[in-house]
């Protein structure tokens, strides 16, 4: 990895970036009621990159398409609620519960999804994405069904900035969590899954046990991720499990780079404010997203498989070969 | 008799296997003893590659018994196989390509010390399994592609990683699948070359297929013939030139 | 309306029927998935949307039409399929052909892609409310069957339905468009180096499957409400059909519909609520007990 001066220099950029991220809400704090509305978007932001980063451990790292992520960060997001508004739960505990409930309930699903492979790996997660959300939307008296749960309360030090820097500093702890994760054996494990899993069984590895403690994990940090976003909005609805939803964080990892750790997080950064100056310049605009995010897509795949971070590596380097992922 | 003891490291019986209605190993039955260099040979199509599918596990026979070091081995689960001593190394080559090679003979060493549940230390600071793997690339000579993207090598390189992918798992039974698949004349000695060094240094049991009779001839001290899924004959490299059965196979047949 | 104690012989076969019918339609849409996926080898996720783009547009179609006439719902049938099969082809040329060969993730991903664009699409043009075709005259009301009183669109349907089933049969086993397809299946590198144009057989059969999910919207459209969660409601249904009987199997996915279409009409009785959930569960079952489906050979 080199020596003193490139660790040196790998540091700078990324301390600017976080040094500009939390300054940012004092700033924006001062532009009134724009300002309010920044903090509360990019407070969003944040929450979202977590969401999109969970999913890239198996997306990317594990080689395993999921659409039905969603579902965990729906768990997370309900338990918060749940605990919050009907058991009288305080914030902290019940933010903890979150990941825990989440990581259960990966721990359920990814058990049966690792059975498969591929195309039916895939098709399962969605349909246990969708299973989800029917329970949920038809649950009324546990969950509110379609209404959804609504005047979550939220503790008084937990104004605006106080949230965003709240979760400003639990996304870079667990971005920093991810990375190790990454780099260590259990992240080797899970990236040779992915480059040949029938050598991997060749070599003692039980691939599907290791599949599914992965599932879990990103399912964890999903689950923490809704329950953050619950309390932002202050109600959870079942638009949390919907399968586009789940969508959302694929195409976050598609867009951003797959095969970098800061890619879902850039990606998903990028598509919501894509999203936001769309809905700035026409306001029916927001009505055809999906359609622009589905053309958007398209693009993606055909032209640029790896995403802007893929792209600005190949830039960088000049490289016409596909790099392993890059961790900043 | 106690594992360890019986001189067949290998014992298999009766083995059968069919797809799709057509039989492609019929009641085979071989044993291979402990420390030995051997060879299966046989036209295309004689099941050998099936032979190893259903040694390791990859395939489910639908008859007869495999016995490895006195434990029947039928019915386990490939990492389970491998686990016990029995690695393979592929005729196509599947190894990690995005991975380094040395990333490579990593995941294999982690795996094969059972660490693959460390989430927190960083891999590049496993100070041990680092001076174990790189005394695996050295043994197979890939010292040099250490931090090479692994699916950018030379087709030879490739193989040689294939083989130290097994090699790194200790095993005491090494199946090697026509290790000079695809090389050129000279990569091919070097290889066989190789894999006598490693026989003669780590004392493993091999067994590989091939095709070129030279390389069969130079160097296994037993050699087994499968034609359409049956052995129709073992024995020394000589004994085999000699047979009939053998000639009538090859007939016909280019080599 | 659900009776108390006994249920009457006639409300089960209403029931069956109903399920029945619904199985059909479900199975037209999946055999078009099914082939395309024999083929191509590739899951078209979108094909949901196209399903119910097909709905949609013969719902748009018919508010043009005297829907009283029989003639109108033909004119649907005829024309509402070859539409849809048309914006398949428009996909089929700029998109999927490029994808073909990438690895399998990208190619969901795109079709997800897809599928979502075509959802929006819907929406734009058609906006959130429920629609339904009106029945034709002659379709319409009850017909009596064996001393019962059963819907006629119904008993029209479970008519209509293998006799599509047997074109198709006819199409892929009989005759010489057929051939190659079946051909592209077992043996696409021998098909070029026979001189003939894989990439039209492919082309052709993305077509044929996007007809196919085209003809099964015209006939949800006059069957049940259609409203914008049909389209990821019947590919979910898709998945299950083909997980039960196999993928590339015409067999398999008419067996594998009907279950689903009857299994979803029976458990709505007890459990309304939950009965949506029915093709779902059958699915995570049968992919976990036996995940090659019911008539698939095991992978070892």
């Amino acid at each position: 990895m080199g020596g003193n001066n490139e660790k040196g220099k790998t540091w700078i950029w990324p301390g600017v970036l976080v040094g500009a991220l939390l300054i940012l809400p004092f700033v924006l704090s001062q532009l009134g009621r724009t300002g309010e509305y920044w903090i509360w978007v990019t407070t969003e932001m944040i929450i979202m990159a977590l969401f999109a980063s969970s999913l890239n451990l198996i997306l990317g790292y594990g080689g395993m398409v999921s659409f039905g992520h969603a579902a965990f960060f729906g768990v997370g997001g309900y338990t918060v609620a749940l605990l919050m508004k009907k058991a009288g739960v305080a914030f902290v505990p019940a933010l903890i519960a979150a990941p825990l409930a989440a990581a259960l309930a990966a721990a359920m699903i990814g058990w049966f999804c690792v059975r498969l492979v591929g195309l039916y790996f895939a098709i399962l997660t969605l349909a246990f994405g969708q299973l989800l959300y029917m329970i949920v939307f038809q649950a009324y008296h546990f969950t509110g069904g379609d209404d959804g749960i609504h005047g979550i309360p939220k503790p008084g030090f937990l104004d605006p900035v106080n949230y965003y820097l709240l979760c400003l500093i639990l996304f870079l702890g667990c971005f920093w969590l991810m990375k190790m994760i990454v780099n260590s054996s259990f992240g080797l494990s899970i990236r040779i899954t992915r480059e040949n899993a029938v050598r991997a069984g060749f070599i003692g590895m039980n691939v599907k046990r290791y599949q599914w403690l992965n599932f879990i994990v990103a399912g964890a940090f999903a689950g923490l991720a809704g329950g953050l976003f619950t309390e932002l909005n202050r109600f959870a609805q079942t638009e949390f499990l919907h399968w586009s939803r789940s969508g959302d964080a694929v195409f976050a990892c598609l867009v951003g780079g797959m095969y970098s750790l800061v890619g879902p997080a850039i990606g998903s950064t990028v598509l919501i404010f894509l999203k936001i100056v769309l809905q700035q310049f026409h306001q029916s605009l927001v009505e055809i997203w999906a359609l622009f995010l589905g053309l958007i897509l398209l693009c993606v795949v055909l032209f640029a498989p790896e995403g802007l971070v893929g792209l600005y590596q190949h830039k960088a380097r000049g490289l016409l070969v596909k790099s392993e992922p890059e961790f900043t | 008799m106690p594992i360890g003891m019986d001189k067949n490291i290998l014992r298999i019986q009766g083995l059968s296997k069919s797809f799709d209605g057509n039989s492609v190993i019929a009641g085979v039955s071989l044993d291979i003893e402990r420390g030995e260099l051997s060879s299966i040979i046989g036209p295309n199509g004689a099941g050998k590659t099936t032979l190893f599918n259903l040694i390791t596990g990859y395939h489910l026979p639908d008859a007869g018994r495999i016995v490895f070091e006195g434990r029947d081995i039928v019915g386990m689960q490939p990492f389970e196989i491998v686990r016990l001593g029995i690695g393979r190394a592929f005729q196509i080559t599947s190894i990690f390509p995005r991975l380094s090679v040395l990333d490579n003979v990593l995941a294999a060493l982690i795996t094969h010390r059972g660490g693959n549940l460390n989430f927190f230390t960083p891999t590049r600071k496993l100070r041990e399994v680092h001076e174990r793997a790189h005394q695996v690339l050295k043994d197979v000579g890939l010292s040099e592609m250490a931090q090479q993207q692994s699916g950018t090598l030379a087709h030879g390189n490739q193989k040689r990683l294939d083989i130290a992918l097994a090699l790194a798992l200790e095993p005491k039974l090494l199946l090697l699948d026509e290790p000079t698949a695809g090389m050129s004349p000279e990569e091919r000695w070097e290889t066989v070359e190789l894999i006598q060094d490693l026989w003669q240094r780590l004392k493993i049991t091999m067994l590989f297929i091939e095709h070129d009779m030279d390389i069969v001839f130079k160097i296994s001290q037993k050699v087994r013939v499968l034609c359409y899924g049956s052995l129709i004959a073992q024995g020394t490299p000589e004994e085999i030139s000699k047979d009939r059965k053998v000639i009538e196979a090859y007939l016909g047949e280019e080599t | 309306m659900l009776a108390e104690g006994t249920v009457p012989i006639e409300f089960f076969l209403f029931i069956l029927l109903n399920g029945l019918s619904q199985g059909m339609v479900l199975f037209i849409v999946a055999s078009g998935l099914s082939l395309v996926f024999g083929v191509l080898r590739v899951i078209n996720f979108a094909h949901g949307a196209l399903y119910m783009m097909g709905a949609f547009l013969a719902f748009s179609l018919s508010t043009l039409l005297n829907m009283t006439s029989f003639i109108s719902f033909l004119l649907l049938m005829l024309l509402v399929p070859p539409a849809i099969g048309l914006l398949g082809l428009g996909l089929e040329i700029p998109f999927f052909r490029r994808i073909y060969s990438k690895e399998h993730l990208l190619q969901l991903l795109l079709t997800y892609a897809i599928l979502l664009v075509l959802d929006d699409v819907c929406r734009l043009i058609w906006g959130g409310d429920i629609r339904n075709v009106p029945r034709p005259q002659v379709l319409a009301g009850s017909v009596e069957l064996f001393g019962l009183f059963l819907p006629t669109y119904n008993v029209f349907i479970l008519v209509v339905g293998p006799i599509i089933a047997v074109g198709l049969w006819l199409l892929l086993y009989r005759s010489r468009a057929g051939n190659l397809i079946r051909a592209a299946v077992s043996h696409p590198a021998m098909l070029g180096a026979l001189g003939v144009n894989v990439s039209r057989v492919m082309t052709g059969t993305f077509v044929l499957g996007c007809w196919l999910a085209g003809l099964g919207g015209v006939f949800m459209s006059a069957l049940a409400n259609i409203d914008l969660g049909i389209g990821m409601e019947k590919i979910i249904e898709c998945f299950a059909v083909v997980v039960i009987g196999g993928l590339g199997s015409i067999g398999g996915a008419l067996l594998g519909s009907l279950i689903i279409g009857v299994g979803i009409a029976f458990i709505q009785l007890p459990l309304s609520r939950l009965a949506i959930v029915f093709p779902y569960i059958a699915m995570a079952l049968i992919l976990i007990w036996r995940p090659w489906g019911l008539f698939g050979r095991p992978e070892r």
